[in-house]
């Protein structure tokens, strides 16, 4: 409870506007105190509504089967039929932006990141809802207001799904051979120790990999895992003033540099595939990645899904986990004509019951938003699947120190801290003129 | 458009019989429903798009007019600079590699062999298969670990170590134009082949009686009856390389450090996923001058060869 | 020693053509006849595979909607070519034959739009499917597919209607046929191949069309095949290899036999298009 209430603090202290204290009540944060007292909540449906939801495909088969029961319990119980169209993740977007921009299209759309702040204003305001999960349900981790919560619409605009979480792939065995503790429980936890792993790994031929070119998922979250455990980030809590340039994102690249050199050649044009590839056919020993690979390896590969583990990211010298995942909201387009169905729905989908058999369906691909959740059998039900449990607890906003909204999602769809750690371990530039490099682009996307 | 249809008002009021016989009315009558659509589905969004380069609208939100401001602005962006480099190195090299391979490709199947319709429809495949779907094809086939062109080379002991094909910015260009050759190799080839086949066979006999070497067959006979072929292949083929979009963001999405990244993928990461549609417009309207520029330039060539 | 030249000169730069060419195929085939586990096995020669299995074409066939995909896809890619054609064919016979006032201008303002990429279009013509009430419909793509089939099919007949003897319809015009006559019993049945070269050209790039597809169809049961494979063989990051291989497979091998049959109308039609 302490250390909750630190980083809590801490948080509040990182984000210092005018807005927070008002908008404390608002995330849902005060539920995170009472859960006892927790109200049903049901919005009235709208006659003859009907929806339609657009979301990720499925990342692992038994999510869409269930996904789709849920959804036809909610019809038999509500009467509102629901239609559930399907992209990959990374086709999302395009549609939604397709739909904002016209205004018509589905009525809910599941999608990532800063997807709801790009289009804040054509959202319906779901603090209600929000408010409500929160209370009941334990609390939000505190990602979740920063990607829910609309400063400029002073509510909620997006609900919390959850986040395929990320975590350290490695093969066991060699761990042990280069005489380290395979337990997760005792994987190096500083990132000082991983780089010992990591170094003793590649001195046995067991070379490590990890994705610098543009891979959406795996370059994006251990840069930015890496660029925070050293102290850097892109901005400072104003949302204005760029902080990029510090002596804290150097130490990040130099330390990202002595990471290159355990890493398998040819890292540099990696996209999110290539490192499951190259783990499954033993070529890499260790690399960051979701489930995914565990879940290929039980199908066609059980010898290394045997010597395979987790483990959650290290931490750096800040002193506290400095994850980036990737984040899944939902949210409802105001064009909707059925508001109350939309929102009932996504309050239906996050209820225990469906909820629970939907992320516990998923195999640990997906981290739950809401504190309860933690225990939820899935995270008791293969060892393996543990480390991605606190996911969302220990993750960060990828606008950190900043906000969501167009500048963030602008400089990560440009990979501009992909590529300033890929130039400076790559040699392509030094340090200091990766760094500048970077800030170069940074100051044209903010404008400063 | 405005020149017909008075003519045609006044014309359906009178013999009908006669009108259409007349070339003015039947001609735009025919053009029409072409007209029609290109107008409703493209020029009216075309000219939204333009629209837009002079705004500073985002995705749901309309924004103002802000002038050439997201022009200059792109002018001063390291970024957009480097992926006008990229764009005129990607199509020039891979436009001119389709085109030798493509004649040369031509010059062969244009003779008589055993299997030559097998050969003829098998070199179409490439441009046939759905490009987000061969692009995985040279994804996989470029990979650091798992090449097959790696371990090809490996087997026949040329290299010894993997090829690093896409974390390579130079690397990475050579692969892309190479994947962009392969898919648009059969569309010079088929039209060359068509050139090819309007050369009349007497010539070359003339050719012949004056001792002409086969090589100066090909300068002084060939070559001069294919070229406006040759042009207008040409041209539509820069269209498309220029505006390539799927295989760059299948396989690089730009990258290493931007080194790959064209028009058309800058202007769907800007306008799409970063939300500026302004600029992201303005960066595909920058794709126009360069590519009126091509035509121009084949109009002229064209001209010339009249 | 004319052999040895025929070899050197013909057989073998044919061979590394059609190798060239070729090759990416013989890869779809060959990793969408392995099993998973060898897929990943640096240690096997990754050119062949000593355990076919049919999984992955069975996987695609039936857990996936590939079949109803191609039914899609064909509906679309045919709708848009014929509405391509026929209003290309009117389009280039008035601007080619009848050379009323303003058509050279109009050919070249034709020849133009081809020039404006799509990447910029599809928001804006987001916008206008939206207003026709076309979301989520077949005809979405067969009205918009046209604007970039159109002025390629206008150009490539312009150039064929010009190697058809403007004597034959004026013969045809002393003994008293009309103009309609004239199109339709004597110009289109002469200009046939090139109709034909147009009828390949504008099915295959409907074919491949992924954007528009994309962006203005939604529902699984309405997707066309390039969109649909990604949707339900990518997930997350993992490819499912062998099912979207077999695909690309389907998706263009029976394309390309229908081609074998059209290739030598198509050579004739372009070599007519373009003798001038």
């Amino acid at each position: 409870m302490d250390g909750r209430r630190i980083t809590r603090r801490r948080f509040l202290q990182d984000s210092a506007r005018a807005a927070s204290a008002l908008a404390l009540t608002a995330w849902g944060l005060e539920g995170a105190r009472g859960t006892a007292s927790a109200q049903e909540l049901s919005f009235p449906v709208e006659r003859g509504a009907s929806l339609r939801v657009l979301r990720w495909s499925q990342f692992v088969t038994t999510d869409r089967p269930i996904f789709e029961q849920n959804a036809a319990r909610f019809t038999q119980r509500t009467g509102v039929p629901v239609r559930v169209e399907y992209e990959t993740w990374t086709d999302v977007q395009p549609k939604a932006a397709a739909a904002a921009n016209v205004g018509s299209g589905p009525d809910i759309v599941i999608g990532f990141f800063d997807e709801p702040h790009l289009w804040a204003d054509k959202l319906v305001p779901v603090t209600d809802l929000a408010q409500y999960l929160g209370r009941k349900y334990g609390g939000w981790f505190d990602v979740c207001p920063q990607y829910g919560y609309s400063p400029q619409r002073n509510a909620w605009i997006a609900t919390p799904i959850g986040a395929p979480g990320v975590a350290i792939n490695y093969r066991v065995s060699w761990v042990r051979e280069a005489g380290f503790d395979p337990d997760p429980a005792r994987f190096p936890r500083t990132t000082d120790e991983f780089l010992r792993l990591c170094r003793a790994l590649r001195a046995r031929g067991h070379p490590t990999g990890f994705a610098l070119g543009k891979a959406v998922g795996d370059g994006n979250t251990w840069v930015h895992w890496c660029l925070w455990a050293f102290g850097g980030r892109v901005l400072a809590p104003d949302n204005r003033t760029l902080t990029i340039n510090s002596p804290e994102t150097a130490n990040a690249l130099e330390y990202a540099r002595a990471l290159y050199e355990t890493m398998i050649p040819g890292v540099a044009g990696w996209l999110d595939p290539h490192n499951n590839r190259a783990f499954l056919a033993g070529e890499i020993s260790l690399t960051n990645n979701g489930i995914s690979i565990y879940f290929a390896a039980k199908n066609d590969f059980p010898e290394i899904a045997q010597d395979m583990n987790h483990a959650v990211f290290p931490v750096g010298p800040v002193g506290r986990p400095t994850e980036l995942h990737l984040f899944s909201q939902a949210y409802i387009f105001s064009y909707t004509r059925y508001p109350n169905a939309a929102k009932e729905f996504l309050r239906w989908i996050m209820e225990d019951t469906q909820y629970a058999r939907w992320i516990n369906g998923m195999l640990g691909y997906v981290s739950h938003p809401l504190r309860a959740y933690t225990n939820l059998t899935v995270w008791r039900s293969d060892p393996k699947a543990l480390p991605f449990r606190d996911a969302v607890a220990r993750m960060l906003p990828h606008s950190y120190a900043g906000r969501p909204g167009p500048e963030a999602a602008r400089a990560m769809a440009e990979f501009v801290v992909v590529d300033m750690f890929a130039d400076a371990c790559t040699g392509r530039r030094s340090v200091r003129d990766a760094i500048r490099a970077a800030e170069d682009r940074l100051r044209r996307i903010y404008r400063s | 458009m405005e020149a017909g249809l008075p003519h045609a008002a006044r014309g359906r009021a009178a013999r009908l019989g006669a009108l259409v016989e007349s070339r003015e009315v039947l001609g735009w009558a025919l053009v029409t429903p072409a007209l029609a659509l290109l107008l409703v589905f493209l020029a009216y969004p075309f000219l939204l798009g333009l629209w837009l380069s002079l705004t500073d609208s985002r995705i749901a939100d309309p924004g103002r007019f802000v002038g050439l401001e997201n022009f200059r602005y792109l002018v001063g962006d390291a970024v957009f600079r480097l992926a006008v480099f990229n764009t005129l190195l990607y199509a020039g090299v891979a436009v001119a590699l389709k085109f030798v391979l493509g004649f040369a490709l031509a010059l062969l199947v244009n003779r008589q062999f055993w299997g030559k319709r097998f050969v003829r429809a098998a070199m179409l495949l490439p441009w046939i298969v759905p490009t987000s779907l061969s692009a995985l094809v040279f994804y996989w086939i470029y990979d650091s670990q798992f090449s097959v062109l790696t371990w090809a080379l490996r087997a026949l002991g040329l290299v010894s170590r993997p090829i690093n094909y896409l974390g390579d910015p130079d690397l990475a260009r050579a692969s892309l134009i190479a994947a962009n050759v392969w898919r648009g190799v059969p569309f010079f080839a088929i039209g060359l082949l068509a050139g090819l086949q309007t050369v009349p066979r007497e010539l070359y006999e003339a050719a012949q009686m004056d001792g002409a070497g086969r090589w100066a067959q090909f300068r002084f006979v060939t070559w001069p009856l294919v070229l406006p072929v040759s042009v207008v292949v040409t041209v539509f083929s820069t269209i498309m390389t220029v505006g390539d979009f799927q295989l760059i963001w299948i396989v690089t999405k730009g990258g290493p450090a931007n080194a790959t990244h064209l028009f058309g993928t800058l202007a769907y990461q800007r306008a799409i996923q970063g939300g500026f549609l302004g600029e992201g417009a303005a960066v595909a309207v920058f794709v126009l001058p360069v590519l009126v520029a091509c035509v121009a330039l084949a109009y002229r060539t064209l001209r010339r060869e009249d | 020693m004319r052999g040895v030249a025929r070899l050197v000169g013909f057989h073998l730069p044919l061979g590394a053509f059609l190798l060239f060419l070729l090759f990416p195929f013989y890869w779809m085939l060959v990793t969408a006849l392995k099993p998973n586990r060898d897929l990943y096995n640096l240690s096997l020669n990754p050119l062949w595979t000593w355990s076919p299995t049919l999984d992955h074409l069975h996987r695609l066939l039936w857990d996936t909607h590939f079949l109803l995909w191609t039914r899609n896809t064909l509906g679309i890619s045919l709708g848009a070519t014929a509405l391509s054609l026929a209003t290309g064919l009117l389009a280039a016979y008035a601007i080619g034959r009848l050379r009323f006032r303003g058509s050279g201008l109009l050919g070249i303002a034709i020849f133009l739009t081809y020039l404006v990429p799509p990447v910029i279009l599809f928001v804006p013509l987001s916008r206008i499917v939206s207003a026709l009430g076309l979301w989520d419909r077949p005809a979405a793509l067969v009205l918009t597919y046209p604007t970039f089939l159109v002025p390629f099919c206008v150009w490539l007949l312009l150039g064929y209607f010009r190697t058809i003897p403007q004597e034959l319809e004026d013969c045809a015009r002393v003994d008293g046929a009309s103009r309609f006559q004239v199109m339709r019993y004597v110009t289109f049945p002469l200009a046939l191949p090139g109709i034909l070269s147009c009828l390949i050209f504008a099915f295959t790039l409907s074919w491949n069309e992924y954007l528009y597809a994309l962006v203005f169809l939604s529902s699984t049961d309405q997707k066309t095949v390039p969109v649909g494979l990604a949707t339900e063989l990518v997930t997350g990051d993992v490819f499912q290899w062998g099912p979207l291989m077999a695909g690309a497979l389907l998706g263009s091998v029976p394309v390309a036999l229908v081609y074998s049959l059209f290739v030598e109308h198509y050579v004739a039609a372009l070599t007519g298009a373009l003798k001038e």
